[in-house]
This record gives structure tokens, sequence and C-alpha cells, in this order.
């Protein structure tokens, strides 16, 4: 078998028609983008009605009870803050590793980082008894002297979440002002507007871009130590707890690792979306989403080696709880999620090996939201197990979630869609500055790339530039 | 607000969580349950809600897992599995919140609404209580319960509200809960010998399900007094505060009945078990 | 005072009429002195000298749950009585108190009281004025006398009984039932005929070894706070006591056996005479005073005989023997398993007989001397009263009833058909509190105060050490202004046949401090007048008596062979156990909300009646833990889910008692099964007494488990490993603690 050195993207691509393709796409998209938004927003009408009941009621009406005091609410706010992942990674760490196949698809995966925080963060105040005193958990000056509880990882999350949205949201800015200018020289009415006060007055003069770069790569370098403590503290949530099950000294790499893999899996089902709606074919070409499928595999096979290494050091750790939680998770009740969780995150990515299906979008479209399935089943399998079987064994108890908090949950994703959609049609999701830059690039090593062509015989030179996918 | 105030306050603060705590107690209150003589019966279970304003859930929510029974009778069957009957009878456990020195709940609370007292009691601040449960997810012994509900209309149907007792709230929906020693109690009894101008003297002092016990294996009091009737159980059956990490768990004499529950977590439970004995005939 | 009167009947009316002791003179006290008929509204910013606001004081009076009569202290505080609690000058039961005491605040709030008089006009109850229903009362009971009126009610003592027994006089009329499901009827005869006195004094904290034939002593008994004290006296003795529980289903007492030992319903006769057999013939215990009789019959049952029989390993009835002659003194008790069954005397006598030969009586079994004052001394329920209630009902031989204290609609077997006999009475009054099944039948309901707002003397059958009577007092203004104490009502009742006599006391309460007036001398004390001795009577709640030492006598009655035929033909008949249990007891406290989510003790259920069955039982009728069965028996049927429970003999299925109301307030309604209502009506040979374990049934499943079927509490049997009751041999315990 042979494999062809396809191209990433078009060299020959002009900049004028990267400009009207990505300008393009926040006018006209196809009608599934707005068959879309109606489903988001039907989705989201189902959470605010649970939400009502619930706010009004009590949250028992989420079956919650003794022993399960958390139960999805936990697991889909970790699942969201994994799969804030995404952006980081693709922006921030192939950003500084200067791999520029990121450069077409890295807008979308850093709009995707800021709202699953909008959405994770939603979740810990549904979660609370009392919501209308969340504001407690913050370290605003109150004369009467009360403080938050410094110990307790849940004000940890407070801190580490709001830095990490903000900084998000702001490397999210900082990399689309120069966009936002095009955006402003060639837009109307309200849009002219918007982006005239978001381009901060952009106009690419020598002195604009030398701040530039330095803010995105002090950003990004801020960024990646940030993402790391953002989910370690969130495993912090669980394995400061004396629980068994949660008080797992590997869970911090392990969430990080589970993060990342979430959010590649949800790059690469945004991908397909996108590249679908906006007609960006000549984007996100079948090369980048090779990339990124493999990145993904790799990422999956971290994940399974720290499950098995929790495993292991479980079963030969001898501590009866840890041990009995996880037979228990095996044969329990949660059985069937727990080995669902197995296949989908460890065996299903063994079909990202082949190149046929990486690049075949309907089939990685289905296979990333299964692997997605597969993580929220982790975040699920790491929350209610240990609940449902803890030292106490009186209070052991199988919970399984109401219509009130599957309708929460449900809805997130709907709010998180919601959220996309709109950015996506109001913000150019591709980058438009940093692909001429590939384009660029691309073009003038394009020399030496067939120099070093002509000498090695084992790979055939490809005869189109652009390949298959520019139709 | 001053700044002042505020920064005497943030050091106070970070005093008390750097140096783990309450190190000078002013009461230890401290229980004993002789599970010999527990014989089951709920009488300080029903105590407990009559004491304590506890809501009753009904059938619905007994089953979700939502009841409020601070004081609960767990029982266990302790026979082999191809035994015909329980020959030795049933195994009662009365459970309740174990106060613990150094209870796992306490760091986990975001808004620290759960806190040691002076008295070495695990206090719940109702009013400063989020709910978001972390405690109860912490907590080894299961033994706090959240109000998933408003209860005060449901549970206490006019005229029933007026049995509720004036000294304690109703907590509504969204605080956690748990066994507090009858803290209303034992705040009378301090207040009273306040005025008197003396110590509180051992028995004043007493929680509700220890008053009911009809066997009176509960016994309740200071371990700050030496010679209070818990003190000298302790004494006699040689279970040690504080942590198993310090203590070890070590008895000079090990066939004495004293036991903690859960010694292994290093939690320094406040309540002491004395070992159900039985008689093989 | 009225010249009409004679000291004797005075006494009588008063209550205290047999008293032996000399008397003082009758000094009336002048009535209620604080103003009457002035109502003003007084702030708490000048509180009344007793009210101290944001105080709780607490106040003496007796416990109206069961009828043990346990003495209690209530909260009270701005007015409201808040927490009850055990009176610790009351010898019963010494500062403690049970479930069911501690829940006796949810039934005086209780919303579902009833709050106003109710006469029954074009088939609905609806609310009439006190006048009015006590102008019907008076001409309705005016119509009618002698035999033909009949008071209905629970056990009953005290003056409230005085005043009951005075009104019938009054009417000419001898019939007071008095039923209750949960008794000791049979015992009583038993005890009556064998050591001459109906309630003996058991002292479990004097013996060494207690064996009981299902008495749940601790559970529901006649007096389980008082027997509980005595166990955690018997337990921490320096020789431990040695408690052996033989019964066909877990009691809450069985819970705490050291051996537990599950027996064939109704064989419990054949395993004391097996007992009998072993101490008389192999170890060798005189047999003095037993009617020969008897002594064939305990011949006849060897050991291997009584296992085959009774289903209890013949090792273990030895051992259970030799240690009855090793632990000395010992006590033997006989309990309503025992009792209900056609032979239940028979039983009870053969257990009670193990009593005498191992010399018992006089040492851990003590005579409750006569107590000075008969008329106060408590009726207590049973079934044969229900059972004779019914055929005069049906018979058509009743005009009036007033039914107090008691639901025997809901208690009654179907077989006996109360509810339609009961539509034969032309005129049914029921003094009442809630809107129970006998009360909903009622032609006029009278509003009773709760006990926690109402005056009163209770004289319980089971007395401590110590005879006391048990004063009850109002802790509280009444809640509802239109309900009126019993004893209040019995007064008026009395007032219109006998206005002479009774015109002079305004209400129960001026009767009440007559009668204390009355009291002689000897009981007064120390105390300088009657005031002096009211109140030191309402602070303490207490009236001591000294009741001189007596004797029992010990004696063996014949007795006939206590195994039924049919229990011994059918080795796989199942018997039906309607057991009570200490919570809702035998239903009267089904409407109280505390009392259904405390779960039961052994099963652990809550809000619903369940049925225990053996595990291996289940298994051979194809029934699963959880299933909804179908018990049926001549009478009808009943349908619940199933508990599975070792603690069970496998001719045994239990159904608790208590749920299963047709009424009965919010709590109550539409919870679960009554079993009583599938009970044969058979009765008990010699006393008349329903058999209440008698019944035998038949088991079908009908669907498997439904989510809301078993609502328990606890999902683990077992420790799962974990140190949580740990237990440790007797010996250890000896080594440390021991003597």
């Amino acid at each position: 078998m042979t494999m062809a050195t396809e191209k990433d993207i078009n060299e020959q691509i002009a900049w004028a028609k990267i400009n009207t393709d990505v300008l393009r796409s926040m006018e006209n998209p196809r009608p599934a983008y707005w068959v879309t938004v109606a489903v988001c927003v039907a989705m989201i009408s189902v959470a605010v009605f649970a939400e009502y009941i619930q706010y009004t009621e009590g949250m028992g009406y989420a079956n919650l009870n003794n022993p399960h005091m958390w139960d999805l609410y936990i697991a889909s706010f970790v699942f969201w803050i994994g799969m804030s992942h995404s952006g980081t990674l693709l922006s921030a760490i192939l950003h500084l590793m200067h791999s520029d196949w990121r450069k077409p698809i890295y807008r979308f995966a850093e709009a995707m980082t800021t709202f699953s925080l909008l959405t994770a963060g939603l979740f810990p105040i549904i979660h609370l008894g009392r919501v209308w005193n969340m504001y407690w958990v913050l370290p605003y000056v109150s004369d009467r002297g009360h403080w938050p509880n410094f110990r307790s990882p849940l004000a940890w999350d407070a801190f580490a979440i709001s830095t990490y949205l903000s900084a998000s949201m702001l490397f999210l800015f900082i990399g689309m002002i120069p966009d936002l200018a095009i955006c402003r020289d060639h837009g109307k009415g309200w849009r002219k507007k918007l982006y005239t006060v978001l381009a901060l007055g952009w106009e690419g003069n020598d002195r604009q871009w030398r701040h530039f770069r330095k803010t995105y790569l002090l950003m990004a370098c801020f960024l990646i130590p940030l993402a790391v403590s953002v989910h370690s503290i969130v495993s912090a949530d669980f394995a400061m707890a004396i629980m068994p099950g949660w008080h797992v000294t590997s869970f911090p790499p392990y969430f990080v690792a589970g993060a990342l893999y979430s959010g590649c899996a949800a790059i690469i089902t945004l991908f397909v979306l996108l590249r679908y709606f906006f007609r960006f074919e000549d984007y996100m070409t079948l090369p980048i989403m090779e990339k990124t499928a493999k990145l993904t595999f790799a990422i999956a096979m971290v994940w399974t080696y720290l499950n098995l290494v929790e495993f292991a050091s479980i079963w030969y750790g001898h501590n009866v709880y840890d041990k009995e939680l996880l037979i228990a998770k095996a044969t329990g009740a949660y059985a069937p999620i727990f080995w669902s969780m197995i296949f989908l995150g460890s065996v299903l990515p063994f079909t990202l090996a082949f190149r046929s299906l990486r690049r075949h979008m309907p089939t990685m479209f289905v296979v990333s939201i299964l692997l997605n399935v597969g993580m929220f089943f982790e975040r699920w399998m790491i929350v209610a197990p240990t609940l449902s079987l803890s030292q106490e064994p009186h209070q052991w108890d199988v919970m399984w979630g109401s219509v009130v908090e599957w309708g929460i949950v449900f809805g997130s994703f709907g709010w998180f869609g919601l959220l996309f959609l709109i950015f996506v049609k109001v913000f150019p999701s591709v980058s438009m500055y940093e692909v001429k830059e590939m384009v660029f690039h691309r073009q003038r090593s394009a020399g030496e790339e067939d120099l070093i062509r002509m000498t090695d015989h084992t790979q055939p030179a490809t005869e189109t530039a652009g390949g298959e996918e520019s139709k | 607000m001053s700044l002042d105030n505020i920064l005497n306050n943030w050091s106070d603060y970070r005093k008390g969580a750097e140096e783990g705590g309450h190190h000078d107690y002013e009461h230890r209150w401290t229980m004993a349950i002789n599970l010999d003589v527990c014989i089951g019966c709920n009488a300080c279970s029903v105590a407990c809600y009559a004491e304590n304003n506890l809501a009753v859930v009904g059938k619905e929510r007994f089953e979700k897992g939502q009841a409020m029974h601070w004081m609960r009778i767990e029982r266990y069957w302790d026979q082999a599995a191809d035994m015909e009957h329980p020959e030795q009878g049933a195994s009662f456990l009365p459970m309740l919140c174990q106060q613990c020195g150094a209870a796992t709940c306490e760091p986990v609370c975001p808004v620290a609404a759960t806190y040691h007292t002076p008295d070495g009691l695990n206090a719940q601040v109702y009013n400063r209580c989020i709910g978001s449960r972390y405690c109860s997810n912490n907590c080894p012994f299961r033994v706090r319960y959240f109000n998933f509900y408003s209860y005060y209309e449901s549970a206490w149907p006019s005229p029933m509200e007026q049995q509720l007792n004036p000294d304690i709230s109703v907590r509504d929906k969204g605080v956690m809960e748990k066994c507090t020693f009858c803290v209303q109690r034992i705040r009378t009894v301090k207040d009273r010998a306040k005025m008197e101008d003396r110590s509180v003297v051992d028995g004043e002092a007493m929680t509700a399900c220890a008053q009911a016990c009809p066997t009176s294996a509960i016994v309740f009091g200071d371990t700050m007094d030496e010679s209070s009737a818990v003190s000298q159980l302790w004494k006699k059956h040689q279970v040690k505060r504080g942590t198993y990490q310090s203590t070890r768990g070590e008895k000079a004499n090990p066939n004495l009945r004293g036991y903690r529950i859960f010694e292994e977590l290093n939690v320094d439970p406040s309540i002491m078990y004395l070992e159900r004995v039985r008689e093989d005939v | 005072m009225s010249g009409k009167m004679n000291r004797r009947s005075f006494l009588k009316m008063m209550g205290w009429g047999g008293a032996g002791a000399a008397l003082s003179g009758c000094d009336l006290p002048s009535t209620v002195t604080l103003e009457e008929g002035k109502e003003e509204v007084v702030s708490y910013l000048m509180p009344e000298e007793f009210v101290i606001p944001g105080v709780g004081v607490w106040y003496s009076s007796t416990c109206m749950q069961c009828s043990a009569g346990c003495g209690i202290h209530g909260r009270v505080r701005e007015g409201r009585v808040l927490k009850l609690e055990g009176n610790p000058d009351a010898a019963l039961n010494n500062g403690k108190l049970c479930m069911m005491g501690q829940a006796g605040v949810q039934g005086h709030y209780s919303p579902d009281r009833i709050v106003a008089p109710l006469m029954r006009s074009g088939g609905n109850l609806a609310p009439v004025s006190w006048d009015k229903a006590l102008a019907v009362l008076n001409e309705k009971l005016g119509a009618t006398n002698g035999d033909r009126f009949a008071w209905f009610t629970g056990t009953i003592s005290g003056h409230q009984l005085a005043l009951v027994s005075n009104h019938l006089d009054a009417m000419g009329s001898t019939k007071h039932f008095a039923h209750d499901v949960v008794n000791n009827a049979v015992s009583q005869a038993v005890n009556k005929d064998m050591l001459g006195e109906a309630n003996p004094r058991l002292r479990l904290d004097k013996a060494k070894m207690v064996v009981s034939f299902g008495a749940d002593f601790m559970g529901a008994g006649q007096s389980p706070v008082h027997y509980a004290g005595q166990y955690a006296k018997f337990r921490t003795a320096k020789q431990r006591g040695l408690l052996v529980q033989i019964e066909p289903k877990m009691s809450l007492t069985g819970g705490s056996a050291d051996l537990w030992l599950a027996i064939k319903p109704g064989t419990e006769g054949v395993l004391a005479l097996g007992i009998a057999n072993l101490l008389l013939n192999k170890i060798k215990v005189s047999d003095a005073g037993i009617p020969s009789g008897v002594r064939k019959l305990i011949d006849r049952y060897d050991v291997t005989k009584v296992a085959k029989i009774t289903g209890v390993a013949g090792h273990r009835i030895q051992r259970v023997a030799q240690l009855l002659t090793e632990r000395s003194p010992s006590l033997v008790l006989a309990g309503a398993t025992v009792e209900g069954h056609a032979h239940g005397y028979d039983s009870v006598a053969a257990v009670m007989m193990l009593n005498h030969i191992l010399g018992n009586v006089g040492k851990t079994i003590e005579s409750s001397g006569n107590f000075p004052f008969p008329q106060l001394m408590a009726k207590q329920g049973n079934t044969s009263d229900l059972v004779e209630f019914a055929a005069a009902a049906s018979g058509k031989k009743l005009d009036a009833v007033i039914f107090s204290g008691s639901n025997p609609v809901y208690s009654a077997p179907a077989a006996l058909n109360l509810s339609d006999a009961i539509g034969n009475i032309g005129f049914k009054v029921a003094i009442s509190q809630f809107m129970d099944e006998t009360t909903a039948l009622a032609d006029l309901v009278l509003p009773a105060a709760s006990y926690l707002e109402d005056w009163g003397t209770q004289v319980p059958a089971t007395q401590a050490e110590r005879s006391a009577i048990y004063v009850q007092q109002p802790l509280m203004e009444p809640l509802h202004p239109d309900t009126r104490g019993l004893g209040d009502i019995i007064l008026t009742l009395l007032k219109q046949r006998k206005t002479a006599e009774y015109g002079q006391f305004d209400d129960y309460y001026a009767y009440l401090r007559n009668a204390f007036a009355a009291m002689p001398a000897a009981v007064k004390k120390n105390t300088k007048n009657n005031n002096e001795f009211w109140d030191a009577a309402l602070q303490t709640g207490v009236i001591n008596l000294d009741v001189p030492a007596k004797k029992l006598k010990s004696t063996v009655v014949s007795f006939a062979e206590p195994i039924s035929e049919v229990g011994d033909a059918d080795a796989n008949g199942l018997y039906l156990l309607p057991s009570p249990r200490m919570g809702l007891l035998d239903g009267r406290h089904a409407n109280l909300p505390w009392l259904q989510e405390a779960p039961d003790q052994i099963s652990k259920v809550v809000w619903d009646s369940w049925a225990e069955i053996h595990p291996t039982t289940a298994a051979k009728l194809g029934i699963g833990n959880g299933d909804k069965i179908k018990i049926s028996t001549h009478s009808g049927s009943i349908e619940l889910h199933t508990v599975l429970l070792k603690g069970m003999h496998a001719n045994a299925i239990a159904v608790p008692l208590g749920q299963g109301h047709d009424d009965y307030g919010r709590y109550a309604k539409g919870l679960g099964v009554n079993p009583l209502k599938i009970l044969d009506a058979t009765r008990e040979t010699k006393t008349g007494e329903l058999a209440m374990y008698g019944t035998q049934v038949q088991v079908t499943r009908v669907a498997p488990p439904e989510r809301l079927g078993i609502v328990r509490l606890g999902s683990s049997d077992t420790q799962a490993g974990r140190k949580l009751v740990v237990t440790v041999p007797v010996e250890q315990l000896r080594r440390t603690e021991g003597a």
C-alpha cells in the first residue's frame, strides 16, 4: 500500500477566496444549520422546565438521595470541563509545537473550550441545594468575616474554572482580532458596528502584529499549565475525598487525559458538522481530519493505559473498599455502563486506525459521538458507583436519575450547541489570517519539498494540488 | 466594614485552618453506646424526631432514600449463610453522626458551613449551607441528611406545627442537616450553669436519644469532665480519643469491649460502641 | 355534701370503694380557685407567673398510648406541649419512654382530630352543638335500661373506670365490654388458677435466665418500657442473664436473644412438657405439686417426640433444660403466640408449670399484693368480650352502646360479622378523637380531648416493684375548644341519671379533687392537707402505695394436652401470625406519621403491611422476596408483598397488625392490609378468647415485586466484613467485666 502525501490544504487557494468563503459562511449556511439551532432550542427548553421544577420543589426531583448526593450533574460538570480541553490542546500546544495544520480548525476548537466551560459552569450551580447563595463560594469581602473554605476542592473549583474561563475567552478573542478587522471591513449594519468595537482598531500594521504575536504566544504558554491544573483540581473533588474509588492518586493525569480525549473527539464531531454546514471542504480537509483522528487515537491509548494502571493498583493494593467497588463496577448494577465505557473508550478508537474510516465523514461523525458517550459514561462511573457502595453497607443503594436530572443533562448539550452555533454564525469559525499564513508558508516551502520528493523514490509525487476534496 | 476587621478575620481563619481546628476544648461531648443492651426498639429514633423537628417524608420519598432520620437503627443478621435461623438474634446498631474529631465532612465544605466547635461538636450551620452536599459524600458513616424538599408545610399540617421545638429551626429545602448531639439542650444547660456560676454537672446535658433509651444503652456526657460516667466508660474500655494514626487503636486489654466504628479511617469518632455479647448455648 | 349518700356509696362514687385502709374525714376543698368566666388576652410581655417565655417547663402526667400507663413528663413552652419523656418518679418506666409514648404529641396535634360533636342525619354525620348532642344522648339513654345498654371500651382503669362502672350502675346494666387485641387474657386466667393472681410481678432483673415462649415483653407486651428496664438490669448483672426466646416469628425481644429457637406454631405447650419431662425424669427435679394427670401427660412427651412435633432440635431442648437447672432462679414466660390457639390455656399452663417445677414462684414471680382500690384496678381488654359483643349485637340484645378507647369494627375478624351486627344497635355513641372505623358507624360522635388535655388516673395492670396510681393532668389547654375529656363526658352522663349525687361536681377536675381529698390518710402520707397532697400528686405524677407483701401460691392446675389435632396432622400447614409490633401496635397508632416512618425493628419495613416468610417456605411456594402474594382463609383474603426472613418458622407466615384502615385520617387510610379481618373466629376453649394465632392459610403468588411494594430502611442485611456491630462470646465479657 502506498501512502499518498496529501497536502493539508490547497496551496494555490487565493487569499481573496479565503475571505469570501469564510465571510460567506457567516451569511448563508445550509438549512441543516437552522434545523440544528431549532433542535438546540428545544433541548434547552426541556432543561429550563426541569430546572424550574427542581428550583421550586427541591433537589429531590432529581432522584438524588442519601448515598447519592451527587450524580449526573457532577458527572456532566466533569464531562464538559473535559470537553473544554480541546481548544487549549489544539490551539496552544500545537501552536507552540508549530504544527500549522491546526490553523483551519483551531478557532472553533477554542470556541468550544469557551462554551463547554460555560456549560460546565452551569452544573455546579444547578446542583446546589440553594442556588441563590452560590456566590458564597467566592472570597468576596464580607464584614461578617465570612470566607469560603479554602481547604475545600469545591472552592478551588470555583477559582480554577473562573480563571480558566476568562483566560480561554481572552485567548479566543485575541486570536480573532485580525479576523474581526476583516469582518469589520466587509461588514454592514449591526455587524459592522459590532466588529468595529471588537476589532479594537486593528489596522494590520507592523507594530500591532508584533504585539499581537507576543500576546498570543504568552497566552498560549499561560493556558497550557492552566488547563492541566484545572482538570487536576476537578479531579481533586474526588481524589481529596476519603471515599473508595475517589481517593485515587492517579486521578489528576487520568482526568487530564480523559479531558483531552473527549475534547479531541468533540473536535472531530464539530469538524464534520461545520464542514457540512458552511461548505468548508477547502479548509477542513481530509488530511487535517486524519491528523486529528490520529491524535485522538494516541490520547485514547494514554487514557486506556491510565485506566489499567488504576485497576491494577486497586487490585494489587488490597484495599478492601476499593477492590469491592471495582468488582461491583464490573459486575453490579452499573456493569452495563461500565463495560460500555470500556468498549467505547478503549476498543472503539481502533476504528481510527483505519485510513478509509478516517476519511469517511459520516463514520467519523458517529464514532466521535460514541467516543464522547463513552467519556460521559466514564465520568458517570466515577461519580455514581462510589456513592452507591461506600464504607457503610447499610446505606448502599443504586440510583438512576429521574426525568428532571436527565432533562437538564440533555438540555446542556442544547445549550452548548446553541452557543456554538450562534458563535459560528457571528464570528469567523475558520481563522482567515492564519489560513492565509499557512497557504503562504506552504507555497514558499513547496520548492524545497519538491526537491525532497525527487530524491525520495519511495513516494510518488502528488499530481493534483488541492486534492479531491476541492471538487 | 473596616479593613482591620477583614484582615483580622482572615488571619483568624488562616490560623484555624493551618492548625487544624480546636485545641482548647471547653467540653468534649461524647457518647458510649452499649450494643449488648440495645434492643433496637426505635425509642431513640422517635425521640430524635420529636426533639429536632425532623420531617416525616412519606413512603414514596423513603423509598427513594430521602428520609431524614438522624438516628437510625441498623439491623444486621450475623450468621453463616447456611444457618436456617438467626439463632443469636439480630444485631442492632444505632447509627448517628459520630461527631468526629477529625471529621472528613469539615474540610470539603466550600463555604465552611460545617465546622468544629470548642465543644467538640461537628456543627452544621444551616444558614451558611448552600447545599453542595460534598460533606455527605465524604462521610463514611452516611449520617448526613439533605433537605431534598421543603417540608414545613407537608410534614407538619396544621396544627402539627405547634409541636415543633422552638429552640431549633425547621430546615428548608437545599440544606444539609444531621445529628447535633442535641446542641440546643447542651446550650440550655450551659447557659443555666453560667447563670448559676458553676460548671456543668454530669448528667445535666442529655441528648433526647440517651434520655429515651429504655435500656439506658446510650450514655452521654463530657469527657473533659474526668468523673463523668462517659469518661469512666471510655477509660474502663481503654478507648482513647485521637486518630488511628496516633492511637493505633491499642488497648492494654484487647478483651475490653469498647471500639469505634471505622477507626482505621482516622476520623476520630466521638462515639464508642461496646461490643454485643452473646452466649453460645 | 349530699345527705342522701352514705359513706359506702360515697366511696364507691369516688372510686375508692373497697379500700381497707383507714379514711380521713371528707373535707372537700373549694373547687376551682381561678377566676371563672373571665377571659383576657394576656400578652407575654406580662407573662403569668408559671409561664416564662422561652423556657420549657416539664409537667408530669401519664401516658395513654398503650395500656401500660407509664409516667411521663411533658415539656410545655408558651402553653404548648412539645415533647414527652419518661417520668423519673414513675417506678414503672424510670424516666424512660418508648417510641409509641414519644409519638403521643402527634396524636394530640393530629390534623385529623374530630373537633365538634357529630350526629347522624340522613345517613351522614353532621356537626351539632354539645347541647343538642347531650340532649339527644339523654333522650336515647333514657329510653333504654338494664343490659340493653352497654359500654364498649379498651383497657380502662382509674377514675374513668370508676365513673364508667357507676354509670353502668345508674343505667342498671352490667354490660361493660373491654376489648384489646394486644392482651394477655389467657395468661391471666392461668396465673389466676395457678398462682392466685392474674397479674403477678415478673422480675426479670432477679432472674439469671429467662426462657420466653413467644413473650414479646420488650415489644408489643403489657409494659414494654418496664420490662426493657428490667432486661437492662438482667443483662448488665454481674452474671449476665441468659435469654432464650422460643417463638414461631422473631419478635423485637427475640432479636435480643442469646438463643432464638423457631417453633412450630401451637406446639409451645408440647415443648414445655418436653422440658418438664427432662427436668423430672432425667435431671430428677421434684415433681411435688404436679397433678397426676399432668404428670402422665409429661411422661408421654420424651425429647424425641417433642423434637418431632415442635421442630426444635432435641439437643437444644436438652441444653435448655440443663441450663434452667444451672441458672436458678430463672423465669419462664408465655406470650401471645402461645395463648392464641384453641388450646392456648393448656399451652400456657404447661409453660407456667415450668416455673413451679424450677421453684421460680416467689423468686422471680412475686405477688403484686392486694391493690387497696379494686374499683380503680384496670379492666383489661380481651377478645372474648369482642365475640360476646358481636353475638349480643347480632342477637339484637343491645339498644344503646357507648364506644370509647377501642376500635372493634377494625379489629374484629370478618367472621364475626361485626360491622353488620353493629347496625342492629339502635343508638351508637362514640367518644373519640379520630374518625376511626367504629366512630364512622356511630350515630352520635362526641369529640374527645386528647390525653394531654385531660384529667385522669391510671392504674396499670402491670405494676412496678411499688404499686402506684399514675396521675394524668392536662399539659395544655384544649387545642380544640369543642372537645371534652372522657371523665367530663361520663360525669355529664351520670349527672343526667343521678343529678343529686353528681350535680355537686362542676367538672371532672372537681370530681377528681374530691376523690383525692377522700383518699385514706395512709396514702396521703406526709402531706399536711389535701391541697398539698393534690399538688404533690400532680408534681410527681405518681401516688405510690404501700401494698403489704403477700406470698404467692405455687400450684399446677390440671390441663389437657396442649396441642391441636389439626396442627399436628398437617405438616405443611401455614399458620397466619397477626403479630402486633412496638409501633403501630394493634392499629391505634397508624395515624401517627412518626410511627409509620419508624421502621419495623426486625424487617425494617415502613409505611405498609408485609408478609414475613421463611426463605425455604417461600421457595417451596415459588415465592421470591418482595413478590406480591395472596393469603386466603375461609373468611377472605389479603394481598401484600413478602419479606423473606430467616427469623421465622417454616410453618408460619407473619403479617403485622396496624395497617389496612378504611378510615382513621390521612396517615392511616389506604395503607396496607388488616390481617385481623381474615382470621377464623375460633375460640380458646377455656377462656373464650379468640385463637388469634390458630388460623391456617393458603398462600399463592400474585405478582413480581413492584417499586413501592416493600419500602424499607437499609439495603444490606450483612455488615459486608466491616466491624460495625461486633459480637463477642460471653466468656470474654466474664474475663473483663464479669464476676
